[in-house]
């Protein structure tokens, strides 16, 4: 799926978009609050979802080479985070819905 | 060059040292334990003489270590002028009381300087017991003290570093106890650079991966330490130290689960206890050596693959 599709299906709020042209198939998904278990994947990372409203998600998903992060149940984002997504050049999103929500969600595009 | 508004420096264009250095120093380092105080019963008379004999502006009012208020000179000017300096201290003292605990980093101190605009600041233990003073006058003359020691170690450091290739990467970075602001950043900027050689993605992942495992590490664990990174065409190597405390038990911090993170570290999302079984499982080469007492240092080195043919990663 294209990231605009996920965008559009999850309701997502924008926050930062990377430099890239959306065209890209996303195919690796990580879900997780914890961040320790995030650095232990070997896989490629397109999107880590999580919960953990904080810069460390940001600075954890770009040490995984993620190209954005989802940021779950609505939770605030900071100013902080905003620029780490800057600095990162990584999209940064915001849904309402909660994990198992955008669980569900990526699992029906996925088919 | 005023930006940050609670201390009066640039904080992201200041030199680690300094910026190392209030964080690192704790205000009991900087602050004057020769207490100069009164009780609530003196008069104001009294107190008078007293900061003159002891050359002192301003004089905590204590009862049993406990501290009810604080009489300044201008206390003193206001009732020479209105002739009631028979009167008690604790009449005119003043009540508003805006306390430093000895714990805190130098940093709050000099945030508090320039936030309240006072000459000096009680300071309290945990038991809020007042154990010492601190005026800007201690804050320069402990941080002088501290940064001549510093640059006296640098410039021995310096003269033992060998010059190394221009195209290689070598770097030390100072990673601060509890400064989860910045943590994780020398590793971000590592793995930037990386990306921009165009590593091997896999490569770059154990390398980032490692390095950010020990910065964490560092930040949570310990008393604050050392990142170094050495990468040339072939590995990176990457040693994290740190003076203390040590790990009471090293065979155990191996072990995949064992942590002996606080609750609030693991609210962010670290502290799982598979810190160093993550770094060993990353690593061609990895050495560990801790004792209590004296400290922490993890090594790994990282060969790089450069398999041709397996770009289709992505």
């Amino acid at each position: 799926m294209k990231i605009d599709q996920l965008i559009k299906e999850l309701g997502c709020e924008v926050l930062h978009r990377r430099k890239e042209t959306g065209v890209k198939d996303l195919k690796h998904f990580v879900v997780s609050d914890l961040m320790s278990d995030v650095l232990l994947i070997d896989e490629e990372v397109d999107l880590l979802i999580t919960s953990l409203s904080t810069t460390q998600a940001m600075r954890t998903a770009d040490i995984v080479s993620a190209m954005g992060v989802i940021i779950v149940n609505g939770k605030a984002v900071t100013a902080d985070m905003k620029a780490a997504a800057k600095e990162f050049d990584m999209t940064l999103l915001k849904t309402k819905l909660s994990t198992f929500e955008v669980c569900g969600v990526i699992h029906r595009l996925k088919g | 060059m005023v930006i940050d508004k609670s201390i009066p420096i640039k904080m992201e264009e200041s030199t680690s040292l300094i910026l190392d250095l209030i964080y690192r120093l704790k205000i009991k380092d900087v602050m004057s334990r020769n207490l100069v105080v009164a009780s609530p019963e003196d008069s104001l008379d009294h107190i008078k003489t007293l900061m003159k004999q002891k050359n002192v502006t301003g004089i905590p009012i204590v009862k049993k270590d406990r501290l009810l208020g604080i009489l300044s000179i201008d206390d003193i000017f206001k009732a020479l002028d209105n002739g009631y300096m028979q009167e008690l201290a604790e009449k005119h003292m003043s009540k508003k009381l805006v306390m430093l605990e000895e714990d805190m980093p130098l940093a709050f101190a000099i945030s508090y300087f320039d936030k309240f605009k006072y000459g000096r600041f009680p300071v309290v233990d945990r038991n809020n017991l007042l154990v010492g003073m601190i005026t800007s006058r201690d804050i320069n003359v402990g941080l002088l003290i501290t940064i001549n020691k510093e640059v006296a170690r640098m410039e021995e450091l310096l003269a033992q570093s060998t010059p190394v290739d221009v195209h290689n990467i070598r770097k030390i970075f100072r990673i601060r106890k509890y400064d989860f602001e910045h943590a994780g950043n020398a590793s971000n900027r590592i793995k930037k650079l990386l990306v921009e050689r165009k590593l091997d993605p896999r490569d770059i992942r154990r390398v980032a991966v490692a390095m950010y495992e020990m910065e964490i590490n560092i930040t949570v664990h310990s008393e604050g330490g050392t990142l170094t990174v050495v990468i040339d065409n072939d590995h990176a190597e990457i040693i994290a130290k740190d003076s203390a405390p040590g790990i009471e038990h090293p065979e155990l911090a191996l072990q995949e689960g064992y942590s002996t993170a606080n609750e609030w570290i693991k609210s962010l999302g670290f502290g799982a206890g598979m810190g160093l079984a993550n770094i060993r499982r990353v690593s061609d080469t990895f050495d560990f050596h801790s004792a209590l007492g004296k400290g922490t240092t993890v090594r790994a080195v990282i060969d790089f693959k450069r398999k041709k043919g397996n770009d289709n990663d992505h």
